[in-house]
């Protein structure tokens, strides 16, 4: 057992007993704590691909800001948010059987992988050691992926925009119809004036206008 | 060289670029001057009041980014050899050329829509029309996708703009839960999508289709079947992430949902824009990367699942859109239907070369009826009497004839009756299915359409021979010039489609056969 087998053994415990922690714990700040460990040990587990550029990326974005995020909206909530009342029974229902059935999923996914003894899997050869350095990645983004890199600045854009969409409230002031100028009439308002008024009379409108005629 | 590559994207650049013009005007231009009781007062809201030149800004804009195509297709992407230099990650084609007119209407359309729509429903936000316009971009760049890098980012560039669109009702519970429910599930579908393409790449060490296609060509040549568990279970992956996005059942439960509560101008763009680009990928990717014989055939690859999501969309769809009591509901299931039909074409691009155009063909006439239905629903009702449900429309007939004649064309070309698009997009589907010996499938079909016609036709019964019952909510339509020229030209497509379909049939096999 090298010593690079031994460090993988480590990372992956700790990320996969997060993730359990994440999923499992009742109170939020666990689940966020659990989130967090998990992300350490995934950022591991890319130093071991010589990754570094993305294991500081990892640890940055989502350690450091993502999973605080996290926390901000738990302390915003308050840590009790999560109890809901009345439907706790089916929400128990509903997640031991989405477990059972990703269960179920990765047996079968399992299963297939053992199935086939002939499988040919692509040899993917030894990891350079420069592969993951900021450079190499600054070469890929300014180099041959240039395209989804540049398509990247739209999404950040649709992102920001949406956010303040989303964000911000309503007008303070609510706008007047521009019945005023005749253009603007061609534009707005009902499509036939009497249908400015309620369109049809009511029964009992309808009843009151026959006895008054009688 | 450059130059090549520029006039390449030139459609989506100019959308792109578009949009960036329409931000600035939204955000720097004059604060509108209220008139009226409220006179004199300056609106604190920057977006306020000016949704009229928003919305033309970016339906010349997008309509702009549609002529950009047609000319480029003129033109012809052949001649631009440098643009080659994009591939994989954007592949301009006679394809993409087409999906990004495609997109570009329907967006186009959308926007009109919302000129109308969003004052009258004192949904006057600036924000609405960027979103729109960057959302086509994404869609239009998720179409060009070689790739499943730009693929991914391009389809969550459409798709976060299309949350935020949901979502633009701030305080209505049914908008907020529209947009949660689309946003959650809509991320759980990317994510299947992108582990689909993590597995690609660990099976063949290929992110790009055609590298892709090659990696699983070169599996096990001898067997039969494509002995590799890591390429089935991505096929599996991907084929459900994206049969979120053109919402097929079983993967359909957030459409009925997301469709009522949202905004109906953002109904329309989901239902026609993002179904379009969802389809536009599915045809590469499973024609590029899975064509591998032995995953395209009928017992070992993906024609078995895209059938069965199609039989399953059109009979569940079917069934439940004539239980709906609120037209909304029913169009959102008619497009689940929709989506069925359109996959029916998807498994004959198996066999036959007249797959791809039949599918392109499809969507191009569900795009225009569509936005009509949508439309004509948006021009049915006003703030406070909405065209909500059938009662609703009851005797529209003859109190509005202009609003009901509109909105009967759009349901009969749904329909697939003869003189308009529908009927010739559903006929060019079957008989592609046809040539592929897919008869089962047409028959399905063929039942399906009947079933549609009943709750299409109903609308209609409602209009014109029902009599509203005294004091019952009525709807008013509106007076929107915006509408009305999104209704004139969604018509003259549905027309022009449905009785001299020559022109717009060759121009989609030319596409499809671009495509190989």
């Amino acid at each position: 057992m090298t010593v690079g087998n031994v460090f993988f053994a480590v990372a992956s415990v700790v990320a996969l007993l997060g993730a359990f922690m994440t999923i499992a714990s009742q109170s939020p700040v666990r689940s966020a704590v659990g989130l967090l460990i998990t992300i350490v040990g995934i950022a591991a587990l890319f130093l071991m691909l010589n990754a570094q550029f993305l294991a500081a990326i990892q640890l940055i974005v989502y350690a450091g800001a993502v999973v605080v995020l996290f926390v901000f909206v738990i302390m915003l909530l308050g840590p009790d948010a999560g109890d809901g009342e009345g439907t706790v029974a089916r929400a128990r229902v509903a997640r031991y059987g989405a477990g059972a059935f990703f269960a179920l999923l990765a047996a079968a996914a399992a299963h297939l992988v053992t199935r086939a003894p002939d499988a040919v899997f692509t040899p993917f050869g030894a990891v350079d050691p420069e592969h993951g350095s900021v450079e190499a990645i600054g070469r890929l983004l300014f180099g041959s992926d240039v395209v989804p890199f540049e398509l990247a600045t739209a999404l950040l854009i649709v992102a920001v925009v949406g956010a303040i969409a989303v964000a911000r409230g309503k007008p303070h002031v609510r706008r007047q119809s521009k019945s005023a100028s005749p253009t603007a009439r061609m534009f707005h308002g009902p499509l036939m004036a009497r249908d400015a008024q309620r369109p049809l009379p009511t029964k009992a409108e309808k009843a009151a206008k026959a006895a008054g005629g009688a | 060289m450059n130059f090549d590559i520029l006039l390449a994207v030139s459609p989506i650049l100019a959308v792109a670029i578009g949009g960036l013009l329409l931000m600035l005007a939204e955000a720097f231009g004059k604060p509108m001057v209220l008139t009226g009781p409220q006179a004199g007062l300056v609106s604190t809201d920057a977006g306020a009041g000016r949704s009229d030149e928003l919305a033309l800004g970016s339906a010349v804009i997008l309509f702009a980014g549609a002529l950009i195509s047609v000319a480029l297709w003129k033109v012809g992407p052949e001649s631009l050899p440098g643009a080659a230099a994009l591939a994989p990650y954007l592949i301009i084609d006679r394809f993409t050329l087409f999906f990004c007119f495609l997109l570009c209407l329907g967006g186009g359309l959308a926007s009109l829509l919302a000129g109308g729509y969003l004052p009258e429903h004192n949904l006057d936000r600036g924000e609405f029309f960027p979103l729109l316009v960057f959302s086509t971009v994404g869609a239009m760049a998720v179409a060009a996708s070689g790739d499943f890098l730009s693929f991914f980012v391009a389809l969550e560039t459409m798709s976060l703009g299309v949350y935020c669109m949901i979502g633009l009702r701030r305080g209505n519970l049914r908008a907020s839960e529209a947009s949660l429910k689309y946003f959650l599930l809509g991320s759980f579908a990317a994510a299947l999508t992108l582990m689909g393409g993590a597995l690609l790449y660990g099976a063949t060490g290929h992110t790009d289709f055609v590298g892709i296609g090659q990696g699983i060509a070169t599996i096990g040549k001898s067997t039969s079947a494509v002995n590799a568990p890591l390429v089935l279970v991505a096929v599996a992956l991907v084929i459900a992430g994206l049969a979120f996005k053109i919402s097929a059942v079983p993967f359909h439960m957030w459409t009925p949902d997301a469709y009522e509560g949202a905004p109906t101008p953002t109904t329309t763009y989901m239902s026609v824009a993002v179904k379009s680009a969802a389809f536009a990928v599915l045809l590469r990717i499973l024609v590029i990367g899975f064509g591998d014989p032995r995953l395209a055939s009928w017992g070992t690859g993906w024609p078995t699942i895209v059938a069965w999501l199609s039989v399953l969309s059109m009979i569940v769809a079917n069934v439940i859109a004539g239980r709906q009591e609120s037209v909304k509901r029913m169009l959102a299931y008619s497009s689940i239907a929709h989506a069925g039909y359109t996959l029916i074409g998807v498994v004959a691009t198996m066999h036959s070369g007249q797959g791809t155009p039949s599918v392109l063909f499809y969507l191009l006439t569900y795009t225009v009826s569509t936005v009509g239905a949508f439309g004509a629903l948006i021009l049915c009702g006003r703030r406070g009497a909405e065209a909500v449900s059938y009662e609703d429309l009851a005797g529209l007939g003859k109190r509005h004839p202009a609003a009901a004649l509109a909105f009967s064309l759009f349901l009969l070309s749904l329909a697939g009756v003869p003189p308009t698009a529908g009927f010739f997009g559903k006929l060019y589907v079957f008989s592609a299915a046809v040539d592929s010996q897919l008869n089962v499938l047409v028959v399905i079909g063929l039942l399906n359409s009947v079933i549609g016609a009943y709750y299409y036709l109903r609308v209609m019964v409602y209009m014109y021979m029902r009599e509203p019952e005294p004091g019952a909510p009525l709807a008013t339509p509106m007076r929107s010039g915006f509408v009305v020229a999104a209704l004139i030209v969604a018509a003259v497509f549905v027309l022009v489609c449905g009785i001299l379909p020559n022109t717009s049939l060759d121009v989609a096999a030319a596409a499809g056969l671009s495509h190989g």
